[in-house]
């Protein structure tokens, strides 16, 4: 509730004698006191000025003598303009608060999810998702944005389950996820978007189509950006749930900032659930293979948890830095596999683990050498591990009966096989400001990927020896445009390059038995560009449009495989979409006390090379080809409203029509009969609807009664392509009702809450047999301080 | 409905009764072809089971039609009358469907079952033998007798493959063939180490390891010297014929890092009726006769003849489908005419059947350049004809059944 009711409260001035230069310094507040950030401080009539940081301070220092106005201006602003006098030698000071210009957002904000307005505003088709304000939930990022408009995010099962993420259409790693602008790729199992909590992000964007310059890398169909709260200040946010199936999750956030600059933020979470939910399953007789049709069991082989701790120690606000931040992650997850493909193929013992090490560096100074020139540097290496387990010679049934052979074997593939990625990531952000109408940024982000892995079971499989290397390079030149305040226009460039040093085997003398290893080297490279516009009609009613071509390069698993499900396959190409998006949003309200926001976003994809799993030429593992053009029509439209403080509800629905445009498969010379058919196996039509009533002061002053519902809504879908075959398989309809009850006291510092989710105790499918949790209860409490005033 | 089955059950009595007082049963059952077809795509891609009254002629579709299979890979074999579509499952127990004919010839699901991902599948006396043998990592393959009746397991057991081979490699079953009241099965040695994993050191040999029946016991290895290993991955490389004699065709197909590495030629021998030996009077040179190529795969006419499906490349394991027709007992050997040249060979479809009459093999063609056809091959006059169109996708596997 950054930008509630403002009001405006005066500056001091600081008297002072006459000299040649002087220096000015501040802060400006909002309404609730506070910090903004990125007030542009203007001298007016004089080329000073500054930007404030993060703590809403600035300084504009060697200022000739004199009088002067002084312009604050921050969009969603009233624009403030004070007067001060300069002295020589002397620092003048002014502190200010602006007035929000966006009344309606007072309404909205309520629980307007989407309404994060500096970021929704920008050129780019993004929306935002405020993820304070789901502290109080059980949920994790991927079920925060499963809420999402375009978004779904498919389950195979409980809590860290493997998941299935699509935005727009597109699918797996053709959306880039970033953590703080940094993109998470390399940072194996233990820290995903299934087992973050979403007290660990401030805010979440989902940037659809077209993706900033400044998030760099390669994404093809969009980019999740999840902020993690780097505000310069004190606080502690401790939180502990405990729900069915045995699930219990923690966090830690905890900040402190001193007045010299010195700054240390402690994340420490952890998920743990048995996830032993009821299934409805034909269970086989482990001697006979008969089934036993519609058993109602519980999973017993699904155990996950994972453990993290992230911590970082700095100087923020210093000359030396705005921010220099450096960190650890360390994590590990445990994950039991309970199921293959489908839920007839059952296993007892097989799992998989991970840890993850890595040392992070952030570094951030602006006005470097000139003022308007800003650099930002991340770098970190993970140094994390991967194992899978099956080693025990068992066949398991869903009764937990098992036959156990004698011998060596194992319930899959049998494996202690541990690899180590060696990931690196560099990226570095230089943007420079020039007057008020033009900026420019310069991206760069680094790869590298060095796998080494060995199997204990398997001493002298030379492969594991052999390099697997992979170097990827993306750099990024942007321009913006603002006209004025209504319009903005961003143009990019973007240049791609990829190195793969890998090695095959052949026969170097022709004698029996004699192997070699021949090292080779492949590289990509290609070049994308785009152009992102918005304009405001009226101050409430934006239009935004962009269009670009971009690559996504393949990745190391898709290059290298997993050595577990997945085959490399070294002559992947790199997947080209052209996208193009045309978005609109307005808001309006009735007498300031319904309000509305309604937004909605047209997109279109033609992607070629299409990188799709397929199975390999034994037919026992996965491997990505470029195969498939596909094109996608969507539409997804969002619909807000409020009544006062009391009251608010949304409904979003989102239409994708992905079809098929590959004419002539590989092979044959007839034209294919799934020409232009729509791509099975993928949600089409979805949506999400949720209401909350808020009572204030319930029971106490300062306490907050919310009570929520949420309904989830997919179509069905058939598994397989539609136009084909009379008896087809389908994932049914999805329904389901989650409710929740959030008591807040003492202005939010301690919290506690109930859910409920899948209130009907519905069967849901996301994947084909694989049954989702029914119903689930969950209590969550929570306590949250900060040193400054709540600014939430 | 009920007199239409009561009427029917009493006319299958009957016809039992018919086969036990005569040799000559009156067959009145009328025949549907069952025809699998998977779309030519990369991704969600299933089968689908079409059924068909002739081959010979006309067209079906998977548009709008038949019965969707689950899973990207599945086979199919039918035995006493019932269609089993068995998943391939990458490692992973799947379902097994079992379906026969309705009395108006749809094709109706009788009974689901769970079994194993096998990579031999075959029928033996009142059974359908299933063969699962591990690439690498487990040692020991496992095989399970299927009652077709009760489609169920009714018995299993294990042969440790690496201890077979003996070799330090592994033993990979090709195939499962009855011969007499025995299983043979033959193999190929694989090394089973990524990234070569079907790379053998030793591709100069014949082996068919001879289990007892029902009970599986491993009671003999049979070896030879002159070829390469019986059989191929997913491939049937033995036959017995109507006089007892086993004929084995060998592909001599073996490679190491990806390159042929055998120096025997692709050629057919012999196990006589009532020995568990191969006869070294007996060796037919395909590949001499053919002008260098190798044999891929093989199907029974009868009297003696084979269908054999050729590497189309002279002297290499390349090249698209040839078809050509060997006469065991003669050691002729002769190409099929009227066949289109740009089918690619694969290991994994099933799609030959042979007449009633032995005189004709169906089998699906899979053209890119003209679509999926069935043809007709003549045994006597080496001649191929087209028959069914199969539009919406290639034709993996075709098989019947009566009602």
């Amino acid at each position: 509730m950054k930008f509630l009711r403002s009001f405006l409260f005066c500056c001091c001035l600081l008297p002072a004698r006459a000299f040649a230069a002087g220096t000015l310094s501040g802060s400006v507040k909002g309404h609730q006191k506070q910090a903004l950030a990125d007030v542009v401080v203007r001298i007016l009539n004089t080329a000073y000025g500054a930007t404030t940081n993060e703590n809403g301070d600035f300084l504009i220092a060697n200022i000739p003598d004199g009088r002067y106005k002084v312009e604050f201006k921050l969009m969603g602003h009233h624009t403030a303009v004070k007067s001060v006098d300069i002295r020589s030698g002397e620092t003048s000071h002014l502190h200010i608060a602006l007035e929000n210009s966006l009344q309606e957002m007072n309404e909205v904000a309520v629980l307007g999810r989407n309404v994060l307005t500096e970021v929704s505003r920008q050129s780019y088709n993004v929306t935002a998702i405020n993820a304070a304000k789901l502290h109080n939930t059980t949920l994790d990022l991927s079920h925060a944005l499963d809420r999402v408009s375009g978004i779904r995010v498919r389950e195979e099962g409980g809590v860290g389950s493997r998941i299935n993420f699509s935005l727009n259409g597109f699918t797996g790693k053709q959306v880039r996820f970033f953590i703080d602008g940094v993109p998470m790729d390399n940072f194996g199992s233990s820290f995903q978007i299934n087992n973050l909590p979403i007290n660990l992000a401030e805010r979440i964007e989902v940037y659809k189509g077209v993706v900033p310059i400044w998030l760099g890398a390669d994404a093809l169909g969009g980019a999740v950006n999840i902020v993690t709260s780097s505000k310069a200040r004190s606080y502690l946010d401790v939180s502990y749930s405990f729900g069915s199936f045995n699930t219990h999750k923690s966090t830690l956030n905890a900040g402190y900032t001193s007045k010299s600059g010195f700054t240390a933020q402690l994340n420490a979470f952890q998920n743990y659930s048995d996830n032993n939910y009821w299934v409805h399953v034909d269970v086989a007789d482990v001697n006979t293979g008969k089934y036993y049709p519609d058993q109602r069991v519980r999973r017993f082989h699904d155990q996950y948890h994972n453990e993290t701790i992230i911590g970082n120690i700095g100087f923020v606000n210093k000359k030396f830095a705005d921010q220099l931040l450096l960190g650890m992650t360390l994590g590990k997850n445990h994950a039991d596999v309970q199921t293959g493909a489908r839920i007839v193929s059952v296993f007892g013992n097989y799992y998989t683990r991970g840890n993850i090490v890595m040392p992070s560096l952030k570094y951030a100074k602006n006005d470097l050498f000139v003022k308007g020139l800003n650099l930002r540097l991340n770098a970190n290496y993970n140094l994390g591990e991967e194992q899978v387990v099956d080693t025990v010679y068992r066949r398991y049934n869903w009764f937990q009966q098992y036959k156990e052979y004698p011998g060596l074997g194992s319930e899959r593939s049998r494996s202690l096989y541990t690899y180590r990625n060696n990931n690196g990531l560099a990226t570095a952000n230089l943007s420079y400001q020039l007057g008020k109408r033009h900026s420019f940024m310069l991206n760069n982000v680094f790869n590298t990927f060095d796998r080494i892995g060995s199997d204990p079971l398997k001493p002298g499989a030379e492969v594991y020896e052999q390099p697997q290397k992979l170097m990827k390079n993306v750099t990024g030149l942007g321009y913006k445009f603002d006209f004025n305040k209504r319009w903005s226009t961003s143009l990019f460039y973007k240049s791609f390059w990829q190195k793969t040093t890998f090695s095959q085997s052949y026969n170097p003398s022709g004698n029996w038995g004699d192997v070699a290893y021949l090292k080779q080297e492949n590289k990509f490279s290609n070049s994308g560009y785009g152009i992102a516009t918005s304009y405001f009609i009226t101050s409430k009613f934006q239009v935004k449009a962009s269009a670009e071509q971009s690559y996504r390069l393949p990745d190391t698993y898709e290059m290298f495989g997993d050595l577990v499900n997945l085959d490399g396959n070294l002559s992947l190409k790199p997947e080209m979409s052209r996208n193009y998006n045309l978005g609109a949003n307005y808001n309006f309200h009735i007498a300031h006390i319904h309000k509305f926001s309604l937004d909605g976003n047209i997109l279109y994809r033609d992607v070629q090379d299409f990188i799709r799993a397929t199975l390999n030429n034994n037919q026992t593992k996965q491997v990505m080809e470029n195969r498939d053009r596909v094109t996608n029509m969507g539409l997804d439209a969002e619909v807000r409203y409020s009544y006062k403080k009391a009251f608010t509800m949304g409904f979003n629905v989102t239409y994708q029509n992905l079809r098929n445009k590959t004419k002539y498969e590989p092979g044959s010379a007839v034209e294919s009969v799934l020409y232009n058919d729509r791509i099975p196996n993928m949600p089409f039509l979805f949506g999400n609807a949720d209401a909350s009533y808020f009572i204030h002061n319930a029971f106490r002053k300062g306490n907050t009664l919310s009570i929520g519902y949420n309904m989830l809504y997919v179509h069905a879908y058939y598994l397989y392509w539609p136009s084909l075959g009379k008896d087809k398989l389908d994932i049914p309809m999805q329904l389901s009702h989650d409710l929740n009850m959030v008591y807040a006291m003492a202005e939010g510092k301690y919290n506690i809450a109930l859910e409920c989710k899948n209130v009907l105790d519905s069967r849901l499918y996301d994947n084909f047999s694989l049954q989702k949790p029914g119903r689930a209860f969950n209590i969550k409490l929570r306590y949250f301080i900060q040193s400054k005033p709540s600014h939430n | 409905m009920i007199t239409l089955a009561l009427g029917l059950g009493i006319a299958a009595g009957s016809c039992k009764k018919d086969e036990k007082k005569t040799d000559t049963p009156v067959s009145t059952a009328k025949t549907k072809y069952i025809v699998a077809s998977t779309p030519i795509a990369s991704t969600g891609v299933a089968d689908y089971l079409l059924t068909t009254d002739k081959l010979t002629e006309g067209s079906i579709t998977t548009l709008g039609n038949g019965k969707e299979q689950d899973g990207t890979y599945r086979y199919y074999i039918t035995h006493k009358n019932r269609f089993f579509s068995l998943l391939y499952g990458q490692g992973n127990p799947g379902a097994v469907t079992t379906y026969n004919l309705s009395g108006s010839g749809e094709l109706t699901k009788v009974s689901d079952f769970q079994s194993e991902t096998v990579q031999v599948f075959n029928t033996v006396n009142d059974d359908v033998l299933l063969i699962k043998v591990p690439r690498s990592g487990n040692e020991s393959a496992s095989m399970y007798r299927i009652n077709a009746d009760q489609s169920q397991i009714v018995g299993e057991a294990q042969v440790n493959i690496v201890q077979l081979a003996g070799n330090g490699e592994r033993a990979h079953f090709t195939w499962a063939t009855q011969v007499g009241n025995k299983v043979y099965a033959p193999y190929m040695s694989i090394k089973g180490v990524s990234p070569d994993v079907f790379g053998t050191s030793f591709p100069d040999s014949s082996w068919v390891a001879v289990f007892s029946y029902p009970d599986l016991k491993l009671e003999k290895v049979i070896r030879d010297n002159r070829t390469g290993s019986i059989g191929a991955y997913f491939n049937n490389g033995l036959t017995q014929i109507e006089n007892g004699d086993a004929y084995a065709f060998s592909p001599a197909s073996a490679t190491l890092s990806g390159k042929a590495n055998g120096t025997k030629p692709s050629a057919i021998i012999r196990i006589k009726s009532g020995t568990t030996e191969f006869d070294q009077s007996y060796f037919f040179n395909v590949q001499e006769k053919s002008g260098g190529h190798h044999i891929y795969r093989s199907t029974y006419f009868g009297n003696g003849k084979f269908l054999l499906q050729m590497y189309g490349d002279a002297n290499a394991l390349t090249g698209m489908n040839k078809l050509a027709i060997a006469d065991v007992n003669a050691q002729t050997f002769t190409w099929v005419t009227g066949a289109p040249a740009d089918v690619a060979l694969s290991a994994t479809s099933r799609n030959t059947i042979t007449s009633d009459d032995k005189q004709t093999v169906y089998i699906g063609l899979n053209s890119t350049a003209e679509g999926s056809y069935v043809y007709s091959v003549d045994v006597n006059t080496a001649k191929a004809t087209r028959g069914l169109k199969v539009e919406g996708g290639k034709i993996t596997a075709i098989c019947k059944l009566t009602y």
